[in-house]
């Protein structure tokens, strides 16, 4: 019998980190999240299923201190030539089981990268924030703070609008940042980040990328405050609210970088959240795969098993065939960007990365939301069941598809990309 | 939005009598005065607003007796004529709430199968009456074939595994069945309305009150959308019922079905109808690129006019179907026809207001990934109906009984 490992994924491309931890992670959310997750929806105000299952994973097990330097207590994953590939299989395996947990996992890491990935490297900032999250058995949190009201794809749609949108401002004050803005929708955001990475000014209406600055936010600072999580269709893992910053002071060497390379580190970042996305699709509809398989075996059309009839074997063929091309393609957006202190790589910070991961990204979700909706219609009148896992996944997956700038902005950097549009 | 739906989206006018506009003001009047209007407060407290909402549609405008013949306390819509009527009166329920308009769509598909002019059985009708001749609010639910189990040969329809049995009796029949799936609405079932297996395995539909003896319910079943009509799986022991209660004429249950894809097609373009104004106020007031209104962006009006399209024509389509319906001098003598055209185009609704929401989703960003918005529960809700109706196996059954109408194929 197949397995959803079987799915098809580049052998050459396949990190040391891969073949020794992936069953370590696999089997840790098989016995600490899987069989909870049903649950996950009605527990998205308090978390008291959710908390604990993250303190097993990031504090236990450990993943929060795997991008930090061993000589900090981490893993020093961050600065090894596979840190695409590691965040691929975790996001993957993570996505498998629940993509809400996998998101607020990954977007811990989310801002850390800024920091922490060649070039862009600022050991001060790593030795300040790594107590933070190495000295710990809880599960502690980082957010990337950049939606704000008037809208997330402007932020995110550096190329072209510089940074020119955006409307929380750092104003330097001595040798203090003070940070005055209103962001929401953030990932770990409704109480649960420590730190925030915050994308905002130092010139409103600027578009030169060197008025662009990533500074963090300790979340207990005075000036900050945080409202509660909104209830959404999906991702009960993830809370996500406003965060209203009021003359918020910061020593103004948190801000990752300095002018122009704020932006460059804040630019590889979108590829990273992007390469992430992909994963949690693929993870997803392994899953959707594993529950399908049981469905189509067990119940019958025409008192055959579904998956004996020709016409709807076209339709369960089609699914795991698109599962097993989105993987490849997956993979090699990993690789793209493990490839860029290679000669044959590219720089995180070009057209060609961004353009092409965002594209991957674009296809993966338009095909995971279709699958999973197909096979909802596969399973009938049980579709809609929480029993059945797929709709779960359903309801979760539609926002990657939406977030990161929606799925517009990833066919606008295609085209600017691929026909060199210069006025989009 | 400050255009009005029905001038945005037109239908040819004979469809649409007198009568049925005064009704179809009525329910719009109560879909925005009860439910529109309160959705942030039926966000919060849904389970009792949607109990007082229902009331006021079935009890106090009265829809609960919309399609009984006048004898029987009802307005008398009851022949195949009103098929656009109901259409429109169930789009209007389906604007504001698709569960309200789901849990109507089963009673009236029902009544579609006893209580018309030219299939009213008046005994079962005077049976039943109880159950809708009352001043309280009647749950009628329907267990169709669905998917059956690998090992376990049942008796089909049109390839669907038929999971229930009705044996006669000296008086009249027993229904067995386990773990049977309705619809929508098993919990709150006043009245069950099962295709069973009836002699030699031929189809038939069986009406059993929910509070006959040795029917046992299940838990209620967690599902993505329809919320409010809880469900749970129902097993028949052997449960007595009269003999009128069965009802065994050749094509009941195409019949039962072709009702049913076109009003559940009718909630479900309710709904998409709503879901596109809502679409249509984002797309005014959101600006992007730093100053251009969402619509006014190339890329995003062409997503906007995919939405707007597959709604209008997700609405003509089903209006025609109402109307093929409402003429059965149309039909073949035993129904294939209109069983199979609404076959197709229930299906083909479904997925154009599934189609038209999910584009739309995609230029809401997180706004309508949010419950606050209310798109996603439109989303919810459609896809919930839109898999109900597959009944297994996706469209993959459909395009069976269509090819086997058009194709006479035999062996699929
Ligand atoms: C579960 C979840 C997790 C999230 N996590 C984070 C997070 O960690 N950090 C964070 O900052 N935000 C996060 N978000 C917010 C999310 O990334 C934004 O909602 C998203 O980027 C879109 O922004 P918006 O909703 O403001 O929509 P808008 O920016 O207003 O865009 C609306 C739509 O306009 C269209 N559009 C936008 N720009 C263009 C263009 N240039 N050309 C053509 N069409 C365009 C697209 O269709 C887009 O969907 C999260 C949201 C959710 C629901």
């Amino acid at each position: 019998m197949k397995h959803f490992n079987d799915f098809s994924r580049p052998e050459e491309y396949i990190s040391p980190f891969d073949r020794h931890f992936r069953n370590v992670i696999r089997k840790h959310l098989e016995e600490t999240v899987m069989p909870f997750r049903r649950q996950y929806d009605e527990d998205w105000k308090d978390h008291h299923l959710i908390e604990p299952a993250f303190d097993k994973l990031m504090g236990e097990l450990g993943l929060q201190k795997s991008l930090f330097p061993q000589e900090y207590g981490g893993w020093g994953l961050a600065q090894s030539d596979y840190i695409f590939r590691m965040g691929y299989m975790l996001s993957e395996e993570l996505g498998r089981a629940d993509t809400g947990m996998a998101v607020a996992l990954c977007v811990t890491f989310w801002p850390l990268l800024v920091i922490m990935i060649d070039p862009f490297v600022n050991e001060r900032l790593i030795k300040e924030f790594a107590p933070m999250f190495c000295n710990t058995k809880k599960a502690v949190f980082a957010a990337n703070a950049m939606t704000e009201p008037q809208g997330g794809s402007d932020i995110e749609n550096l190329g072209l609008l510089g940074g020119k949108t955006i409307r929380t401002t750092a104003r330097l004050d001595g040798d203090e940042w003070v940070i005055n803005g209103h962001k929401l929708w953030p990932t770990n955001s409704g109480g649960v980040a420590k730190l925030f990475g915050v994308p905002c000014t130092t010139k409103p209406g600027s578009n030169d990328p060197d008025d662009f600055a990533f500074i963090f936010v300790p979340a207990d600072l005075p000036g900050v405050t945080q409202g509660g999580a909104y209830e959404k269709a999906g991702m009960a893992a993830d809370k996500n609210g406003d965060i209203w910053f009021e003359d918020v002071r910061v020593p103004s060497w948190y801000r990752a970088h300095g002018p122009g390379d704020d932006a460059k580190a804040f630019y590889q970042l979108i590829s990273f959240g992007q390469m992430a996305s992909c994963a949690f699709l693929t993870g997803a509809m392994m899953n959707l795969y594993e529950r399908l398989y049981e469905f189509v075996s067990t119940r019958t059309y025409n008192n055959r098993p579904l998956k004996e009839n020709d016409a709807i074997a076209g339709i369960i063929g089609r699914i795991a065939g698109d599962i097993d091309i989105c993987r490849i393609l997956g993979h090699e957006a990993a690789m793209i960007g493990d490839r860029r202190n290679k000669p044959y790589g590219k720089p995180l910070v070009s057209e060609d990365v961004v353009g092409r991961i965002r594209n991957i990204k674009d296809f993966v979700s338009d095909r995971a939301v279709e699958n999973f909706g197909k096979a909802m219609d596969v399973l009938g009148a049980y579709g809609a069941d929480r029993d059945w896992d797929i709709e779960k996944h359903w309801r979760d997956i539609k926002i990657i598809q939406l977030w990161m700038g929606g799925k517009q902005l990833c066919q606008m950097e295609a085209a600017r990309y691929f026909f060199n549009c210069e006025t989009l | 939005m400050g255009k009005n739906l029905e001038e945005l989206f037109i239908l040819p006018r004979q469809l649409v009598d007198e009568e049925t506009k005064s009704v179809v003001v009525l329910v719009r009047q109560w879909a925005e005065k009860e439910i529109l209007s309160k959705r942030m407060e039926y966000r919060e407290n849904y389970s009792t607003l949607f109990v007082e909402a229902r009331k006021k549609l079935h009890l106090t405008i009265g829809l609960q007796w919309l399609t009984l013949p006048e004898e029987y306390g009802g307005f008398g819509w009851d022949t195949h004529t009103n098929a656009p009527g109901i259409t429109g009166v169930l789009s209007e329920i389906g604007r504001a709430d698709a569960a309200i308009g789901v849990l109507l769509a089963m009673k009236y598909a029902l009544f579609a199968t006893i209580a018309m002019t030219h299939n009213l059985n008046k005994k079962l009708c005077g049976t039943l009456s109880p159950l809708y001749v009352s001043d309280e609010i009647k749950n009628p639910v329907l267990i169709l074939p669905g998917p059956g189990r690998a090992g376990q040969e049942t008796p089909l329809f049109l390839g669907r595994s038929i999971g229930a049995e009705a044996k006669a009796t000296k008086g009249g029949y027993t229904i067995s069945g386990t773990d049977l799936r309705p619809l929508s609405g098993g919990s709150m079932a006043d009245l069950f309305c099962v295709v069973c297996a009836g002699k030699k395995g031929t189809p038939c539909l069986a009406m059993v009150p929910g509070d006959a003896q040795g029917i046992r319910r299940g838990p209620s079943i967690k599902t993505t959308g329809l919320n409010a009509c809880e469900n749970a799986e129902i097993t028949f022991d052997a449960v007595a019922i009269p003999k009128e209660n069965v009802i065994d004429r050749d094509g009941v249950v195409e019949e039962l079905y072709t009702w049913l894809n076109l009003l559940l097609g009718a909630v479900s373009i309710g709904a998409g109808a709503n879901f596109f104004e809502i679409l249509a106020d984002w797309s005014e007031t959101r600006v992007i690129k730093g100053g251009i209104t969402l619509k006014e962006n190339p890329l995003c009006a062409s997503v906007l006019a995919d939405v707007a399209e597959e709604t209008a024509l997700a609405k003509i389509l089903l209006f025609d179907l109402a109307h093929l319906l409402s003429r059965p001098d149309h039909w073949d003598s035993n129904g294939r026809r209109a069983f199979t055209f609404s076959e197709m185009i229930g299906s083909r609704v479904q997925q154009a207001v599934m189609r038209a929401i999910n584009r739309g989703l995609e230029l809401m960003g997180s706004a309508g990934y949010a419950k606050e918005w209310h798109a996603e529960k439109h989303w919810r809700d459609i896809k919930t109906i839109q898999s109900l109706l597959c009944g297994v196996g996706a469209e993959a059954p459909v395009k069976m009984d269509t090819a086997r109408f058009f194709y006479n194929c035999t062996e699929i």
